[in-house]
């Protein structure tokens, strides 16, 4: 997956008065830090004008009048000028960036905090990448606007009215004379700024051209190989290579252009200063101390009007990632709990009812059209049925991963809509068809983060459903490092640790999307056939069933089709019917019988 | 470290640019050294009091000279430097796209595509940073330093040596915090990696983390890595905060030791104001090219690391590729034989295979003897003009074995005969160009349609060729739904094609090639089945004449085969026509029974 490759960002408005508001929210806990840092970088700002001040007062002063000793008092004024600075400077980048990265932290865990209490459908429309570009480069952006946009411009600003405030007061005749030539820096700053971003931005475009082409090259190589197209490939490679070139070549005109033009303007800067400043000292109403300083000054105002410029575009991007980040945090909650959520009976005893079900992933497409089905307790159920007659929606409907469109499931009498999901799901647990496993330790895969799972209990479970075997005979046992995606588990592993997992939180009521992998050795499917049949005794089940072994072990069987309820009874009974669960028996499971 | 000297040849190529670039920076650094020393007569021309306007006029305009021809030979060194960079970068890119294009799948089992594409951008743009960035900055600082020391030295070698001993000082500030920054943003990152790693875990699993009502832990334990991840970013700050500052410290230091000891100097008549006013001046030219030196150090040692990863690709022979005295095949008839044909399971190469593949499927992992063979002496021959059908359960290496002929691997034992001579020993373009193949993945060209179909045609695209393969695949019953027809964008530009749609373009794509060998591998699974049968009629016609290789799940879709075999356990357990299969009355007869079945359900729904 190529993410990132073919972004480019869209960039709009610098400012946006509402988007700032929410997002003070999130800074306002750390004002009084946020105040520090303000007040250190003004600071520090300030004793940047201090310098080329000193150098005129030495050599107006002590350098002139050739005493030596007078400058004893100019140098330490000087280091304590340069120490300060250096102090607050320091400072205050430790403190803007510890609340950068504090206020990064707590919107970060919002939004994860508010993304996992989104139900599955939230999901379903919600690629993982884009989520996760969310609490990744959008939280990023803010960071950036935090501790480099606007606090910095406000410290540009005070740099450059400070600058310009002290030539006026030295003497603005020459203060004027000095100025003369930042207009013209400033317009060949936002000239050079201007098609700078242009540029950079066609970079990127013809970048991200090469990248997604060479992502896709390397996918589809094979092809490419078997269809011996390998030149014609290299063609046009050659050519989107050749486009970023010129592209980057004119990057580096501008670039080329732009800094001898600024070296120019401080040439003539320069020469400005010494010919009317030159006749300022014959005239008595300047001093050579004044000149060189004033040569200073001029440098150093140059730097605030470049980074006045470049803020603009964090700005932009910050905006743009608060956008999406607000984007994600005002979606409400599809599936919610109630104001008073209903307390369930204790104990649990896992009692089901369907009633008149009617459930679609799209309203207007019915998947489950009017569903009534009753399960006592301690029953255990196989539904079967050909694939999209809506079997692993009453699963997900039970866990209330979704709600149901009309009618309604109840548990142990308690419509499961009443009930806190929290509280639900403590007493209704499904296995998912795609055993998941994550980075971290085979104990942390049983018993996921929850405290309430002991030791003891983990290893039972691990011990009922046959994974002990593989899982004592591994490095560290438990403790064994499981990779991300459990890449470094087989299948079969995953499966019997994902069957651990629910017995671990031994819920009355289980569900379980049962998948005959055909990437399963025989005697790994004997473990799991066993494990299974372990699990489902004495607890209310329903299984989806792909397994013959399974169907042979549940008390009861639901056929559905076309999302209703065809057939119902018990295996033997089906077959006698000789009705479709005899032919989808025949279908899917007389050749596992043969074998 | 010496892994840049692989770039010598790439740099040799634009040798005349980086020459004149380096002759044009340093006349330019010594041009802008004379700035300061006119900067200095001025001074003292003025404060020797009995100056005239006149020479200040000159003075100033000298300055103004000076900066533009400064201007004019930097532009030149810039243009020329940096462009030559981006001309190697531009070489390199080509190099590597060629180098991968050649690569084997082997290869691309054992390496990320995630991994390949940072060697093709961040590599190679580290790599240009230093020739381009690099180039320029240490030319500049290290020219204008001498510059600047020799004019230096002439007018006051005790305040010369304290500016020359103590500018350096910047850089090695900048090494030194930068070196320590980077060890240090390495574990930042890597705490970064693991909270995005969670997070992107946690969405993909969010299935299992609520059906057990964990979103709490989750929550917690994210906030304990994001947590940990502040810290260390405070780790860094701590360090990173003082880089900038410390900068200005230290040369700020020498401004003040300079003024200190200048002062002195003049306030005792052994040196003028202009000559202290030229000294601060070439504080100020220096200061920056102190520091992009110390730069230089890291964009150094990144290229070096860099350009290590892009050799490693650039090296690389391919496993597959034709012989030094490869046979040509001019006239390919298509007679195909398997002789004894072996493959063993891809072994675990350096490790890097497991993880790209994930271990076997047992629960203990395999252990790997000579028993551990995918496929087993497998023979069969296919005479031209006939052909044959593979059947067996997945994973019982169907592709594997068709991928043999187009010697996408080779075998581990036995061999494939083309024309009666083994593959091995032919020009590979020639026995690609014999074979026309439809994977059973179709990946399709983010390109227009009429491109995708006629991927294997050459420039002078055969428009009948192109449109017979469309109607035998019956793309053409859909070409009227896409906006453009044939030429509509396929991929995130265009139209999203459904699953049987993309293996309808592999089949006319391969169709397209007109070559000796049809092999189909599995191409019609996603087609339903009244248009795979059509799409069968048409092939009927185009097969006759050619040699046929077909896999399949449908027994329905191969029993006109001229012979059928069924793998098992990596072996031909029954062979021989449909007719003959079912007499046999095994497996064979058995799948087919059960096909039957279905698609008398399939008619009563």
């Amino acid at each position: 997956m190529s993410r990132g490759f073919e972004d480019d960002e869209i960039l709009g408005k610098a400012y946006d008065g509402r988007l700032v508001r929410r997002l003070t929210v999130f800074v306002a806990p750390y004002w009084r830090r946020l105040a520090v840092a303000v007040a250190l970088l003004l600071g520090a700002a300030l004793t940047d004008l201090a310098p080329p001040l000193l150098v005129q007062r030495a050599i107006d002063g002590p350098i002139s009048a050739r005493q030596l000793d007078g400058l004893w008092p100019i140098f330490a004024i000087y280091a304590g000028v340069l120490v300060s600075n250096f102090a607050l400077r320091y400072a205050h980048n430790y403190i803007i960036n510890s609340v950068g990265q504090q206020v990064m932290q707590d919107m970060r865990t919002a939004i994860f905090r508010h993304i996992q209490r989104m139900s599955l459908s939230f999901f379903d429309r919600n690629p993982v990448g884009r989520l996760l570009t969310r609490i990744t480069n959008d939280v990023d952006a803010l960071n950036e606007f935090l501790t480099q946009g606007l606090v910095m411009i406000l410290a540009d600003m005070v740099t450059l009215v400070g600058i310009i405030s002290v030539m006026l007061v030295l003497n603005w005749r020459l203060a004027l004379i000095s100025m003369a030539t930042l207009p013209v820096l400033t317009l060949i700053v936002s000239i050079y700024q201007r098609h700078m971003r242009s540029t950079y931005r066609v970079v990127r475009q013809r970048l991200a051209k090469i990248n997604a082409y060479l992502n896709e090259q390397i996918g589809g190589v094979l092809v490419t190989q078997l269809f011996t197209r390998e030149a014609r490939s290299q063609a046009h490679f050659a050519e989107l290579s050749e486009d970023y070139l010129q592209a980057n070549v004119r990057s580096v005109l501008i670039f080329a252009l732009f800094i001898p033009a600024v070296g120019l303007m401080a040439a003539i800067g320069t020469a400005a200063v010494l010919y009317g400043g030159g006749q300022g000292v014959l005239a008595g109403w300047a001093s050579l101390g004044m000149l060189a300083a004033f040569v200073q000054y001029t440098e150093r105002a140059f730097q605030p009007i470049r980074n006045l410029a470049e803020r603009y575009t964090i700005l932009q991007a910050a905006m743009a990632s608060a956008e999406r980040i607000f984007g994600v945090l005002d979606t409400p909650e599809d599936v919610r709990d109630p104001e008073t959520p209903a307390i369930l009976p204790s104990p649990v005893r896992g009692a089901i009812e369907f009633r008149d079900v009617v459930f679609g992933y799209n309203p207007d497409e019915p998947v489950l059209k009017g569903i009534s089905i009753s399960i006592p307790a301690g029953q255990s159920v196989a539904i079967v049925g050909a694939t999209g007659a809506g079997k692993s929606s009453t699963v997900g409907l039970l866990a209330r991963f979704y709600d149901v469109q009309q009618g309604g499931i109840y548990l142990d009498g308690v419509d499961i809509r009443t009930v806190a999901q929290r509280e639900l799901r403590r007493h209704v647990a499904a296995v998912p068809q795609d055993p998941v496993c994550f980075s971290g330790t085979i104990a942390s895969n049983i018993r996921l983060h929850s405290a309430e799972i002991s030791d003891e209990r983990m290893r039972w479970a691990a011990e009922l459903v046959n994974a002990s075997v593989f899982i004592e005979r591994m490095p560290g046992g438990y403790d064994h490092e499981i990779r991300e995606r459990g890449s470094n588990l087989s299948i079969g592993q995953r499966q019997l640790i994902a069957f651990a997992r629910a017995l671990a939180f031994n819920p009355e009521v289980l569900l379980i999307l049962d998948e005959a992998t055909s990437s399963v050795d025989t005697a790994t499917e004997a473990l799991i056939q066993d494990a299974l049949v372990k699990m489902l005794k004495g607890r209310t089940s329903i299984v989806i069933a792909h397994r013959l072994s399974t169907i042979r072990h549940v008390d009861r069987i639901i056929v559905l089709d076309h999302g209703r309820v065809v057939e119902d009874g018990s295996h033997e009974d089906l077959l006698a019917l000789g009705g479709f669960y005899h032919r989808l028996y025949h279908l899917q499971f007389a050749e596992q019988a043969a074998t | 470290m010496s892994n840049l000297r692989h770039l010598l040849p790439y740099m040799a190529r634009y040798r005349i640019m980086l020459i004149i670039g380096v002759l044009c920076a340093s006349v330019g650094a010594g041009v802008s050294a004379l700035g300061p020393y006119l900067l200095r007569l001025a001074v003292d021309a003025i404060s020797s009091g009995g100056v005239q306007m006149q020479p200040l006029l000159t003075f100033g305009g000298l300055i103004i000279l000076v900066a533009l021809v400064d201007g004019a030979f930097k532009f030149a060194q810039r243009m020329l430097i940096a462009t030559a960079s981006y001309k190697v970068e531009y070489d390199l890119r080509g190099d590597l796209f060629r180098r991968y294009l050649s690569l084997d799948q082997g290869f691309f089992g054992r390496n990320h595509t995630g991994d390949l594409m940072a060697r093709a951008t961040n590599d190679l743009s580290a790599v240009r940073q230093f020739l381009g960035a690099g180039l320029n900055g240490t030319a500049t600082a290290v020219l204008t330093f001498i510059a600047s020391a020799i004019l230096m030295l002439g007018i006051n070698v005790q305040l010369a040596l304290v500016m020359l001993l103590l500018m350096p000082l910047s850089t090695l500030v900048f090494v030194i915090v930068g070196g320590r920054m980077r060890q240090i943003f390495t574990s930042v990152q890597d705490q970064f990696g693991n909270i995005s790693t969670r997070a992107q875990e946690n969405f993909s699993g969010i299935r299992t983390i609520k059906a057990y009502a964990q979103e709490d832990a989750e929550i917690a334990v994210f906030a304990e890595d994001n947590a940990r991840y502040r810290q260390l970013n405070l780790r860094y700050v701590l360090l990173s905060g003082a880089l900038w500052p410390s900068m200005a410290l230290a040369l700020g230091a020498v401004a003040a030791l300079v003024l200190l000891v200048g002062g002195r100097l003049v306030a005792a008549g052994e040196m003028t104001i202009g000559e202290l006013v030229q000294f601060n001046a070439y504080l100020g030219l220096l200061a920056f090219p102190m520091i992009m030196l110390g730069w230089m150090v890291s964009l150094y040692q990144q290229a070096a690391a860099s350009m290590g990863r892009l050799i490693e690709v650039l090296r690389r022979e391919p496993e597959i590729a034709s012989r030094p005295a490869a046979r040509p095949l001019p006239a390919p008839r298509g007679d195909i034989e398997f002789r004894g044909v072996g493959i063993r399971y891809e072994q675990d190469a350096g490790g890097r295979m497991q993880e790209a593949e994930g271990p076997a499927s047992g629960l203990l992992p395999p252990a790997h003897g000579p028993s551990d063979w995918l496929l087993e002496d497998i023979s069969f021959t296919v005479p031209a003009g006939t052909s044959l059908a593979i059947i067996g359960a997945t994973g019982s290496g169907k592709t594997t074995l068709v991928h043999l002929l187009g010697r996408v691997r080779d075998t581990d034992a036995g061999e494939v005969l083309f024309d009666g001579l083994d593959v091995r020993g032919l020009d590979l373009a020639d026995l690609r160009r014999a074979i026309a193949y439809v994977p059973q993945e179709t990946f399709l060209f983010s390109v227009p349609l009429r491109e995708n179909v006629g991927f294997g045609l050459g420039d002078g695209a055969d428009e009948q060729l192109l449109d017979h393969a469309v109607a035998v695949s019956r793309l053409s019953n859909d070409l009227s739904q896409f906006p453009d027809g044939i030429d509509t964008m396929v991929g995130e530009r265009g139209v999203t094609l459904s699953g049987g749609q993309k293996q309808r373009v592999a089949i006319a794509r391969a169709l397209t090639r007109d070559a000796a060998v049809l092999i189909l591998d599995d191409a019609m699974s996603s087609v339903d089945t009244h248009t795979a049968s059509q799409i069968l009629a048409g092939l009927r016609e185009v097969m006759r004449g050619r040699t046929s290789i077909i896999i399949a799940q449908r027994i329905a879709t191969v029993k006109d085969a001229d012979q059928i075999v069924l793998l098992d356990g990596g072996r031909i357990v029954e062979r021989g026509a449909h007719r003959e299969l079912l007499r046999l009355g095994g497996r064979y007869a058995a799948m087919y029974r059960r096909e039957l079945l279905e698609s008398e359900l399939r008619i009563e729904r």
